[in-house]
């Protein structure tokens, strides 16, 4: 469909997820980013040899571009780096949350191009952190904007347009919410190749928003990076319980499969202003890694429903084949409630019920009893929320998984269409449509 | 108060952008009537703070708990006032407003003294038992503090930079209510800050009205929403003596809207030195 190559058409790399991660990969290699396999091949550079010389990345120059029906960081194969920062709104009427999305949009805009900020007189803060220096590069960044349940509430007119399934988050049975890490008037997810990328963007958007915005809780998370991988498609990255993640994912490239699961447009009791966007759930979910490292493999195999090691549905092939339920009707090969059976069994009619998962693994510091405290900030976008996340996670309470994992926190929001061109800004279409409604 | 009125009163901030921003051509010796009366102002509050902080200890050191815990907060609102100036003294700063989490070993900790370590008595353990030695060290370090400044002479860009300086303090530790934890006087303190601030902001005024009319306006809106806001927790509304309701009684929503208009006034006050070419 051409919204998708709108929206794609200016990025320097195909939107192929199996060959970007092979693109990613030689970008690991080259920056010596992990792995013994390619350690022993450090980049040449002339100071390559001084302990303080910094790390080399060939990936700095790849940009997605902004403008498009969708927004990007959906879609968009996952970097290496990602973080969700939800916030409150301070702006206290639709004059301030106007300049609120246009200030972002202009930023957003600027930060996943690249550029040069300008020169401040030194007596003055200057324009930017500087942490990335006076010019900065693309870097893969992209942010992506979206709005929670409680920004309809009264105070922008904005009530009657609220998305149709659009909800405060509410506990499910294993979880155990920190309200300190819930909800939010707008998230912000943000990704690029770096660390350092995500938090300098982070840094500007609250430099340009004061008054406006306060952020209110963040998680940051990383994905392993794989070796490129030659003839075979390459396998997903692995979360923090060791188990490739993301294999069964719908396939991004197909756009009829996108419009029916993930983007907001042909449920005729949406609002019209939110065809193009998508509900975005996250989820903090706390993995008991200590406790999983001494669980038995054969258990942790059937908790989830395929291999360890190399991906592949318990009822053989390698990773990428479809696990064969239908001859296997009493979980004899794949149980009936190992995770992937019940995230989708796969059955006819199920097909709606299908989510776009993009993950990544956090580490935080450590608990009180001296446990590690890390998971898996779990991002999934779909567009219908109640037949997405809130159905899958319904058929996977109580779970064997559940043994070792523990929610925490997260929220549900709305992710706004894209911008279209430079004149366009994020949010302009819900504006539009409650003009008159306040 | 409904949440609305409130977020109203807190929000007439905003209109800031960060564009390159103009700089008056300030004459250096334009620099020195507004120093030399900030430095006035500093004295005086200084003396209040003085004989405030004498009565305060001496209240302790009789063993009068009441008396001693509604003198907490009134006299620590003279040295709210003047902390870029009282700050300049990192050892004294230290012995008289450091807050337990300043020390590994917490409220134990033998170098924890001053204010926060009588708040701790006063209003956690109710008592002004064994706390005279700490009222008597307090009383020696605000006297010192008073003969050091007077000694001072006042840097213009630490004046200047004050402002600023003062809406870091309460963005960082008023809002959450981290600095009274255990009074919960943390309004007296907030509106110390915003004082000494604006006091900052009206003596040089001035000298960037011309060059910045917007600039001006926009500070000037952004304290007025604050004093706002203030004004609604305040115990008597025509009495600033009354001082204010429990930082306790301020809800979490409320709590969030003041944020808005103090972090636009320390970014803006943070252009007041570029302004002045400091
Ligand atoms: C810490 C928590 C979780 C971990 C470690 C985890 C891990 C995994 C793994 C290893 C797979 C198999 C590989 C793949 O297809 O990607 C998988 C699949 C899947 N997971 Fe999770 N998951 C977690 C939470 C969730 C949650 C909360 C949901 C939704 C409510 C979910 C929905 C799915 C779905 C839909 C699949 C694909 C099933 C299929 O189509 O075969 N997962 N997950």
């Amino acid at each position: 469909m051409s919204d998708q190559s709108d929206n794609t058409s200016r990025c320097p790399f195909a939107l192929d997820r199996r060959r970007f991660l092979q693109g990613l990969g030689a970008a690991g290699a080259a920056a010596g980013l992990s792995g013994s396999a390619w350690a022993t091949s450090p980049p040449e550079t002339d100071n390559a040899h001084d302990v303080t010389s910094a790390p080399i990345s060939t990936t700095t120059q790849q940009s997605h571009p902004f403008h498009g029906r969708h927004q990007q960081g959906i879609l968009t194969p996952r970097p290496a780096t990602g973080m969700v920062v939800a916030c409150d709104v301070l702006a206290w009427d639709r004059a301030g949350l106007e300049r609120l999305l246009r200030t972002l949009t202009e930023r957003i805009a600027f930060l996943t191009q690249g550029g040069t900020y300008p020169e401040r007189d030194p007596s003055y803060p200057p324009a930017d952190s500087g942490i990335l220096g006076p010019t900065i590069a693309p870097d893969a960044l992209t942010v992506t904007v979206s709005l929670g349940a409680s920004l309809f509430d009264e105070r922008f007119g904005l009530t009657s347009a609220k998305p149709k399934h659009l909800q405060r988050m509410t506990g499910f049975p294993n979880d155990a919410l920190d309200p300190t890490r819930c909800h939010g008037d707008l998230s912000l997810q943000i990704c690029a190749n770096t660390h350092d990328t995500i938090i300098h963007a982070l840094r500007d958007i609250i430099k340009h928003t004061p008054g406006l915005l306060m952020v209110r809780w963040k998680q940051e998370g990383t994905v392993p990076v794989v070796p490129p991988s030659h003839d075979t498609p390459t396998p997903s990255a692995r979360n923090y319980l060791g188990f490739r993640d993301g294999t069964a994912n719908p396939s991004t490239d197909d756009d009829d499969l996108m419009n029916a699961l993930v983007w907001s447009g042909t449920d005729p009791g949406e609002p019209d202003w939110t065809h193009g966007g998508s509900y975005q759930v996250v989820r903090i979910i706390r993995n008991f890694v200590e406790r999983w490292d001494r669980a038995p493999l054969g258990e942790q195999e059937a908790i989830f429903g395929r291999r360890k090691d190399s991906g592949a549905p318990l009822s053989g092939g390698s990773e990428y084949d479809a696990p064969d339920y239908a001859n296997d009707a009493d979980g004899k090969i794949t149980p009936l409630d190992a995770h992937i059976r019940l995230a989708n069994p796969r059955t006819p009619g199920f097909e709606k019920h299908r989510i776009l998962r993009r993950p990544f693994n956090y580490s935080n510091g450590v608990e009180a009893n001296g446990q590690l405290d890390m998971g898996l900030l779990f991002i999934v976008y779909q567009a219908d929320l109640e037949a997405g996340f809130i159905t899958v996670q319904n058929r996977l309470n109580g779970e064997p998984l559940e043994e070792y994992i523990k929610p925490v926190g997260g929220g549900y929001f709305f992710t706004l269409p894209g911008a279209v061109d430079d004149r366009d800004f994020l949010g302009r279409p819900l504006l539009k449509a409650t003009a008159t409604g306040i | 108060m409904s949440r609305r009125s409130l977020l109203f009163a807190a929000s007439a901030f905003g209109l800031m952008t960060l564009q390159t921003p103009a700089q008056a051509d300030v004459a250096p010796d334009a620099l020195v009537e507004p120093v030399a009366e900030y430095k006035l102002y500093v004295l005086d509050n200084l003396d209040q703070f003085v004989s405030h902080t004498e009565k305060f200890t001496q209240a302790v050191e009789h063993g009068h708990l009441q008396r001693a815990q509604a003198l907490y907060a009134p006299t620590r609102v003279y040295y709210e006032r003047i902390e870029p100036i009282a700050e300049l003294f990192a050892d004294l700063d230290a012995s008289i407003d450091a807050r337990e989490d300043d020390y590994e070993n917490g409220v134990e900790d033998p170098d924890f003294t001053g204010f926060h370590r009588l708040e701790y008595g006063l209003f956690k353990e109710r008592t002004t038992q064994g706390f005279t030695s700490y009222a008597k060290r307090l009383m020696t370090d605000v006297n010192d503090l008073e003969s050091r400044v007077q000694g001072l002479t006042f840097p213009p860009a630490k004046v200047v930079g004050g402002a600023a300086a003062l809406m870091e303090e309460v963005a960082a530790t008023k809002v959450s209510g981290e600095e009274d934890r255990y009074s919960h006087t943390d309004l007296w303190d907030f509106q110390g800050n915003v004082d000494g601030s604006q006091k900052i902001f009206e003596l040089f005024k001035p000298l960037v009205a011309e060059e910045d009319p917007a600039f001006v306006q926009r500070v000037e809106k952004n304290f007025a929403a604050v004093e706002a806001t203030l004004a609604h927790y305040r115990r008597e509304a025509d009495n600033p003596e009354a001082g204010f309701v429990s930082y306790e009684k301020v809800s979490q929503a409320d709590r969030r809207a003041f944020v808005g208009p103090v972090t636009v006034l320390a970014e803006d006050l943070s252009t007041l030195r570029g302004k002045l070419g400091l």
